[in-house]
């Protein structure tokens, strides 16, 4: 009965995806993904699952890309630092 | 399908597939802008979606949406403050827009739902949504003071 809902937010899901793994630098693809995990948790609502959308709300808009920021800088910040040891 | 699936449907198509769209292309300002407002335009759509299926406790996920999707756009203030600085993204008008579009929703499914406790967690939803949002603009603009300095 709620077919084009599922269908819209299912094709959102597919793009998003599609893009988190085409775009290449990583703080990009950081907010492709907080995106993502937002689109994810329309689809779990959609598909009667509101609990799972606050666990994925909860893990894919704010940790995750917090996390993957934070390895980021690390790791540029230790390659800076070879560099100048060189 | 009523009135209020439809209504979430057009707003997740046309604004939601808009913002992935940002988000996927273009200079990183545009998609800083483009992930704030995927927020503003997903949690409206999640309460028209609680409106949709008749079952208040869905409201659960927009409110944490409109807790959490501010904080992840202020986490990307911060840690991108030295990309942002060199050309700084001022989108305000796509920004009063989405949170415009939030405050009527919300305003709409008072109205519909009649005073209650219902009514309370709409209102904290909407206060969280349009001021989250409007806040985290303006970090990503450089205008708070700190942010710039990571």
């Amino acid at each position: 009965m709620d077919d084009p809902l599922i269908v819209v937010t299912l094709l959102l899901v597919a793009a998003c995806a599609t893009a988190a793994v085409a775009v290449r630098d990583p703080e990009r693809q950081a907010l492709v993904l907080a995106v993502l995990g937002t689109t994810l948790a329309v689809l779990f609502t959609v598909l009667q699952a509101p609990d799972v959308a606050l666990s994925q709300l909860a893990v894919g808009s704010a940790l995750t890309p917090l996390l993957l920021l934070l390895s980021v800088r690390k790791v540029r910040r230790r390659g800076r630092k070879k560099d100048k040891a060189r | 399908m009523n009135g209020w699936t439809v209504a979430a449907t057009a707003a997740l198509a046309g604004g939601v597939g808009a913002t992935v769209w940002g988000v996927a292309t273009g200079p990183l300002r545009r998609r800083v802008v483009a992930q704030n407002l995927s927020t503003s335009l997903a949690c409206p759509s999640l309460l028209l979606l609680a409106q949709g299926y008749d079952r208040p406790s869905y409201v659960d996920p927009a409110l944490v949406l409109a807790l959490l999707g501010p904080v992840g756009t202020l986490v990307f203030a911060r840690l991108l403050a030295e990309d942002l600085e060199k050309d700084p993204p001022k989108a305000p008008w796509l920004t009063y827009a989405a949170s415009g579009f939030g405050a009527v929703v919300v305003l709409v499914l008072c109205v519909v739902g009649g005073p209650d406790r219902a009514m309370g967690k709409l209102l904290v939803t909407g206060a969280l949504l349009v001021g989250g949002n409007l806040i985290a603009s303006r970090a990503l603009a450089g205008g708070i003071a700190g942010s710039r300095h990571g």
